[in-house]
């Protein structure tokens, strides 16, 4: 007979489960590509090192997927102790009363090791870190060296001024893509504003207080815009949908684009795409001249402790966090990945290593220099309520001023109106919560 | 109810429970939820939910973009289903005239059915693919004259061939067969009084089709609101520059993307209503030109 026998296997693996002592819990991430491959061996590795706890990581196939099946399975009661969640959720992840501050549920770890500018991001504005970052990145400057080189131009470009002045000898030189990026707010709106000290709404961009109203539209931030738009009708600057591939980093990896601005994390797959065809740079993103540089904002995801769980399963988490926290992790996993180190014993580490001019960690020293700028108070994060939703909305706003429906000015004021109502609403919405 | 066939007044009750459960369960369980929560400021991971009585209702209808969007899934509604119709209707008449190789080709219409709307999208987002499509010569000869990722022209024009594709077989299948029942006679008997083709067609072939054609219009507009969420996921993701959102990909935007979760339910409310008025309107004019009897 068949069901006795399955029966009998049941109760033996139980038996089995039962003599470990640790807990065996889930991590939900949202990565896919090589930053997967590079999540699964931390797992993997983390499994192999000890026996107590094991950690199965389940990949949800993006960030917003993460997060919405996240939502879901909160509120059935279904929700996995960790949890990877990108930067922009992180308002809505601290007032849900769904997670626990990781810094106090382990305070015995010495959180000042982060970096001022992977730190500030995560912490509520007293100082308390919500969760631990992990795959972190920040805004970097791509270029084509070889490109470059060919339309004679020798120095990587450090400013607006001369990325356009480079854009038009590359086109002189019969470059069809000299500069090109997606228009991604994280890119062209909060990166920009970060590093040039600008807020993108009052209130410190919302870290006093969630009446906050946005104000990017105006100043150095709309005149930028208003530059985007105009050199891409000069044919300097092309979108993703004038791009062959159809993605300003495909484009930029092909050999397609010559500049770029991009996360550290495609790193990796620039450097294998270029392969010995062309040569690579990355610097810092360029400033427009007369402007102090401040930090660039991390970006990336951190992970999070979710509530409700019993006390095994917290202790693995712990345990998992603490490996990952390790230098040699962080490393190992920034050579994978093009992901920056973001603790202080990390970098002492790789410069211990003497590797830190090796081509894997090409991103690390200058991730770290460009976030740990002299920082603002308009510097040091978002944290306004539905980002994700405005983020949509500061898409398609600016993408039909690129199309030409309407002036970018316009487009910017229009998203400022629409994005205020979401703040209204958030504030409404979260009425009588308040961020302890 | 007669109980005629059954003795025991509950037995009809037991047999149904199932069924009953699960409409229950995935469509009146959902539905009340959507209306709870569009009188209500919902956070989505929950707890701290308040009473805002009709403040959601008045939002969404002093939203622009909410008008946009129903007016653009209007628009959608009426062409879609309109042209998918027409051309499966002009196709059945062929299959049906017995032209040559209709045989055949009544059998490969049928295939389009056995894809799923989603790859239908990603299939056509290759064919016009500015740079590898079919189009992509032209664009090499004339720049930019044919891009639907920035043209919200051309996005449209994409969206209606991929739709009208992928729903041909079902309507032609249903108006195939309403042909098919016209009885031979009908023909005979007109074109020995000297009606040509044409004439045919206006008085006899669709008046007698009529029941099929009201199918078709009510499956159609039903399912050009949601069959079209799978196009624009995959092909234009609501865009360009917000285009082509319509109702339905707005509601799941808002309440799976951006964790508005009262603005969603409020809009599923309003699209329930549209819907059910529009069918409504559908049964109470439309079916009252039906002839049902041969």
């Amino acid at each position: 007979m068949r069901f006795p026998k399955t029966a009998a296997l049941s109760a033996a693996l139980m038996t089995a489960a039962g003599l470990a002592h640790g807990a065996e819990i889930e991590f939900w991430y949202g990565n896919t590509g090589n930053v997967e491959t590079a999540i699964l061996d931390a797992c993997t590795a983390f499994n192999a090192a000890q026996s107590e706890h094991e950690v199965s990581c389940v990949g949800q196939g993006g960030y917003e997927v993460g997060m919405q099946k996240a939502i879901a399975a909160y509120r059935s009661g279904q929700h996995p102790v960790l949890i990877q969640f990108f930067d922009a959720g992180t308002l809505d992840l601290m007032l849900s009363d769904a997670v626990v501050p990781v810094e106090e549920l382990i305070p015995d770890v010495d959180w000042d090791s982060y970096i001022a500018g992977a730190r500030a991001y995560y912490e509520t504005s007293d100082g308390r870190l919500f969760s631990q970052p992990y795959n972190s990145s920040t805004l970097l400057f791509y270029t084509n060296k070889t490109q470059l080189e060919e339309a004679g131009i020798t120095e990587t470009p450090e400013t607006w001024e001369e990325v356009i002045a480079a854009a038009r000898k590359l086109e002189e030189a019969g470059h069809e893509c000299p500069f090109v990026t997606d228009a991604h707010p994280w890119r062209v709106l909060e990166q920009f504003a970060a590093r040039h000290g600008l807020p993108i709404a009052s209130k410190h961009n919302g870290y006093d207080g969630l009446d906050a109203e946005y104000i990017f539209n105006q100043g150095l931030i709309a005149e930028h815009l208003t530059n985007l738009a105009s050199w891409r009708e000069d044919g300097l600057v092309k979108l993703n949908p004038d791009t062959k591939a159809g993605d300003y980093a495909a484009a930029f990896n092909s050999g397609e684009c010559a500049m770029m601005e991009g996360s550290s994390g495609s790193y990796a797959a620039a450097k294998k795409a270029f392969g010995d065809k062309y040569g690579i740079t990355v610097t810092m993103t360029p400033m427009y001249e007369g402007h102090e540089r401040h930090n660039t904002l991390v970006g990336g995801a951190s992970i999070w402790v979710m509530k409700g769980h019993e006390e095994a399963e917290i202790e693995a988490a712990k345990a998992f966090l603490d490996f990952l926290r390790q230098p040699e992790q962080q490393l190992a996993f920034t050579a994978a990945t093009g992901y920056v180190p973001v603790t202080l014993d990390a970098l002492e580490a790789l410069k211990a290593s003497g590797k830190a001019d090796a081509p894997e960690f090409a991103t690390a020293s200058v991730g770290i220099d460009t976030m740990n700028q002299p920082a603002t108070e308009d510097s040091r994060g978002i944290r306004l309520g539905f980002y994700v939703q405005f983020r949509d909305i500061f898409m398609e706003e600016t993408q039909k001023a690129f199309n030409g429906d309407q002036t970018m000015q316009e487009a910017l004021d229009r998203a400022k109106t629409r994005g205020d109502e979401l703040l209204r609403r958030f504030e409404q919405t979260y009425q009588s919560a308040k961020l302890n | 109810m007669s109980n005629a066939f059954f003795r025991n007044r509950w037995l009809p009750f037991w047999l149904a429970s199932p069924q009953l459960l699960v409409m229950f369960l995935f469509f009146y369980l959902p539905v009340f939820l959507a209306f709870f929560w569009a009188f209500h400021l919902e956070r989505p991971f929950g707890g701290g939910s308040q009473f805002v009585g009709w403040a959601n209702f008045q939002r969404v209808l002093a939203d622009q973009e909410f008008w946009a969007a129903l007016r653009r899934t209007v628009v959608y509604m009426l062409l879609a289903s309109g042209s998918s119709i027409l051309v499966a209707l002009i196709l059945a008449l062929a299959a049906d005239r017995a032209v040559r190789l209709s045989p055949l080709a009544r059998n490969l219409l049928i295939w389009p059915k056995a894809v799923a709307i989603a790859s239908v999208g990603v299939i056509f987002l290759f064919i016009f693919n500015p740079f590898l499509g079919v189009l992509a010569p032209l664009n090499e000869v004339f720049p930019g004259i044919w891009n639907p990722r920035i043209n919200p022209l051309h996005t449209w024009i994409m969206i209606y061939i991929a739709n009208i594709w992928s729903a041909i077989p079902f309507t032609f299948i249903i108006l195939l067969t309403g042909l098919q029942a016209i009885p031979e006679t009908l023909h005979k008997a007109a074109a020995m009084d000297g009606a040509g083709p044409w004439r045919r067609l206006r008085d006899i072939q669709l008046p007698l089709l009529t029941p099929q054609l009201f199918v078709a219009v009510v499956l159609e507009v039903a399912d050009s609101l949601s069959g079209s969420f799978g196009l624009i996921d995959t092909m234009t993701q609501g865009g360009p520059g917000g285009a082509t959102n319509m109702l339905v990909y707005k509601i799941y935007v808002d309440g799976f993307k951006a964790y508005d979760l009262s603005g969603a339910a409020t809009q599923t409310a309003m699209l329930m209503v549209v819907v059910a008025g529009i069918t409504a309107l559908q049964y109470l004019f439309l079916e009252k030109r039906v002839k049902y009897e041969r």
